[in-house]
């Protein structure tokens, strides 16, 4: 293995995520309306993608139902909005987090002791459709027609006061706060906790033989991933204004998983490449009714056939086959 | 009083067949090459939709022998794009981790998706139910409808066929014995990747076909592809991994239940599938027949 320890790379990471930062953030100056509305949403993809390999790619997780705990957070920061409207939007974003965390808590307990692999992935995939028809059903969640009118809150500071509806403020609050749950998975991935994720990934039975409590640390994996995914729900709320329970179902689900197929498991931003890619074949596709699927279907097939790997992953084999080394590419284990 | 005691039962039964219909392709291809097919919803779609075009052509009429002979179309031509997807698709990633053919399938699923809309149309379209299975039994007050109970005994039928195929024919031991080790099967000379190629064409025969037979039974829209696709892996992983026997069972176990329960809690209709698949994975998570490949 030429693959280097994660931790060394931290400079890499830090300057691609400034960079990304700075041009999304310039969008608004420089482009339209409707290129600014497809970059908020690939950030909250991103942080979607991201949250999700942590599960993956870091501790060894399949979730097939992803989606649910980001429908999760915006109905219920959609909800609570609307019902208590004095509460402070910082706090409830954060309450809506660790709503997020508490649900993947109670289902992980359960879910986590008996079964990993295919099992965690199917039963997380029932867990998702119950989420999505339950969603469907509550009256107070608007049923299938959506939860409709979820204004952009005004933000106070102490100091001043952001009314976030108006211009593009919203936007840049929410690449702030993606920033700011970027950085944070990226801190749990090369914590101390963040290696003991990866040796669940690399040999869950080696690692509860050291004293590993094997349980305990999916189950925090599964939570932190979730909770984030949750923020990221709840920011998605007031960014589309409208929620559908189409964000629970399990096609939303695959969306994480593509990601970080298509981007690389193995790099930190491979997802974030993944969810990239996404966004710029929808957008290029958007005029072309029905053709849009054939044309990002056919990418996507093209990219595993010829990068089975990952993009990223393609790419770092590409540059050791051109240096001349022999070249080992660890895949995780999904179904076994 | 009847209707209230079975009528659960008769629907659940006609809905656990017309998943199992759908996942018998399904669990063929995962029971012998381990790939989990996101795109059996697509071509089962694919094939609704050939059969639609195929009775708005030649079947005015809607007997019941061409509603036959249209499916078993349906299901060729499916099985032939079965023959690409094998060549082009599923044999290069044979020896790549499982989860990139998982995005593969994902994406074929798009593709299905797409071609429909553009070949026919986002508009919703439907048949009518052959005329001989038309009718209905009423036993008291207990209605029920002759193409429910076609789907039943097709359904028992098929589980029926398979199962005999598979426990006393010379190719059900060559299935079972291809699906539980490949690479000694090859040894003992048996060509695996024709093999292979063999059982994504009758899996996606299989969806083919269902998608003809549960025509009379579907609205058709685009959506058809995402529909039964989470259903029939739910049976799958709950009949144990991909045999038949479990999948038969799991269906309707699950669909039994869910009728039942849609009925006593009516606001929530059709979430109970997925609580007792829940349930029964964290009861059983070996499956319903475990060990059993097939």
């Amino acid at each position: 293995m030429t693959a280097r320890p994660r931790g060394s790379d931290w400079r890499r990471d830090v300057a691609i995520g400034a960079i990304v930062l700075v041009v999304l953030a310039s969008l608004p100056f420089v482009t339209n309306k409707g290129i600014v509305f497809v970059a908020g949403t690939l950030a909250l993809h991103v942080v979607f993608g991201l949250s999700w390999n942590l599960m993956f790619g870091q501790t060894g997780l399949v979730s097939f139902g992803h989606a649910s705990f980001f429908a999760i957070g915006g109905y219920a920061f959609a909800w609570t909005a609307k019902v208590a409207p004095g509460i402070h939007p910082l706090l409830l974003f954060a309450a809506v987090g660790a709503f997020g965390a508490f649900v993947a808590f109670l289902v992980g307990i359960i879910a986590l002791r008996r079964s990993v692999g295919v099992y965690f992935a199917i039963l997380t995939l029932a867990l998702s459709q119950i989420v999505y028809l339950l969603l469907s059903y509550i009256p107070a969640l608007g049923r299938e027609d959506g939860f409709t009118g979820i204004r952009r809150p005004r933000l106070s500071l102490g100091f001043t006061t952001i009314d976030l509806a108006s211009g593009e403020n919203y936007y840049h609050f929410m690449l702030v706060m993606c920033a700011l749950l970027v950085a944070g998975l990226w801190w749990v991935m090369h914590s101390r906790m963040g290696r003991v994720f990866k040796s669940l990934q690399q040999d869950a039975e080696r690692a509860a033989f050291l004293g590993i409590n094997v349980g305990a640390y999916r189950l925090s994996s599964f939570a932190i991933a979730s909770g984030t995914t949750a923020i990221a729900g709840a920011l998605y709320a007031p960014w589309l204004q409208l929620l559908t329970p189409e964000i629970a179902h399990w096609t939303f689900s695959a969306r994480p998983i593509l990601y970080t197929l298509l981007g690389g498991v193995q790099s930190f931003w491979g997802p974030a490449v993944g969810a990239l890619i996404f966004a710029v074949l929808e957008y290029g596709t958007r005029t072309l009714h029905g053709l849009s699927e054939i044309v990002i279907g056919s990418i996507l097939l093209l990219v595993v056939l010829a990068f089975p790997g990952g993009l990223l992953g393609g790419l770092s084999r590409l540059r050791k086959r051109m240096s001349r080394k022999p070249a080992l590419v660890a895949r995780p284990e999904i179904v076994r | 009083m009847l209707a209230l005691l079975f009528g659960p039962l008769f629907n659940g039964l006609f809905t656990a067949m017309v998943v199992f219909l759908f996942a018998t392709g399904l669990t063929l291809v995962f029971g012998i090459l381990r790939i989990l097919n996101f795109a059996h919803g697509g071509f089962f779609m694919i094939g609704a939709y050939l059969a639609f075009s195929l009775v708005k052509t030649f079947a005015s009429d809607t007997s019941l022998v061409a509603y036959l002979l249209i499916s078993i179309a349906a299901g060729i031509v499916v099985g032939l794009c079965g023959l690409v997807v094998e060549r082009l698709v599923f044999r290069p990633l044979q020896h790549v981790d499982e989860a990139y053919s998982l995005i593969a399938t994902y994406a074929l699923l798009l593709i299905s998706e797409g071609a429909v809309k553009a070949i026919w149309g986002v508009s919703f379209h439907s048949v009518m139910t052959p005329t001989a299975l038309g009718g209905a039994f009423m036993v008291d007050d207990l209605v029920m409808p002759l193409f429910a109970i076609f789907i039943i005994v097709l359904g028992v039928l098929c589980y029926g066929l398979l199962e005999w195929i598979l426990q006393h024919t010379a190719t059900g031991k060559l299935m079972k014995s291809v699906a539980s080790d490949p690479w000694m099967a090859g040894m003992l000379g048996i060509n695996v990747p024709r093999f292979y190629a063999w059982i994504v064409v009758i899996g996606f025969f299989l969806a083919g076909l269902a998608g003809g037979l549960l025509l009379p039974n579907q609205t058709l829209s685009p959506n058809l592809a995402s529909v039964f696709v989470v259903q029939a892996f739910g049976v799958l992983i709950v009949g144990g991994m991909g045999n038949i026997r479990g999948t038969f069972l799991a269906s309707i176990l699950l669909c039994v239940i869910d009728s039942y329960g849609s009925v006593i809690f009516s606001q929530v209709p059709g979430i109970f599938f997925y609580v007792a698949m829940a349930v029964m994975l964290l009861v059983r998570p070996q499956g319903l027949i475990a060990g059993a490949r097939l």
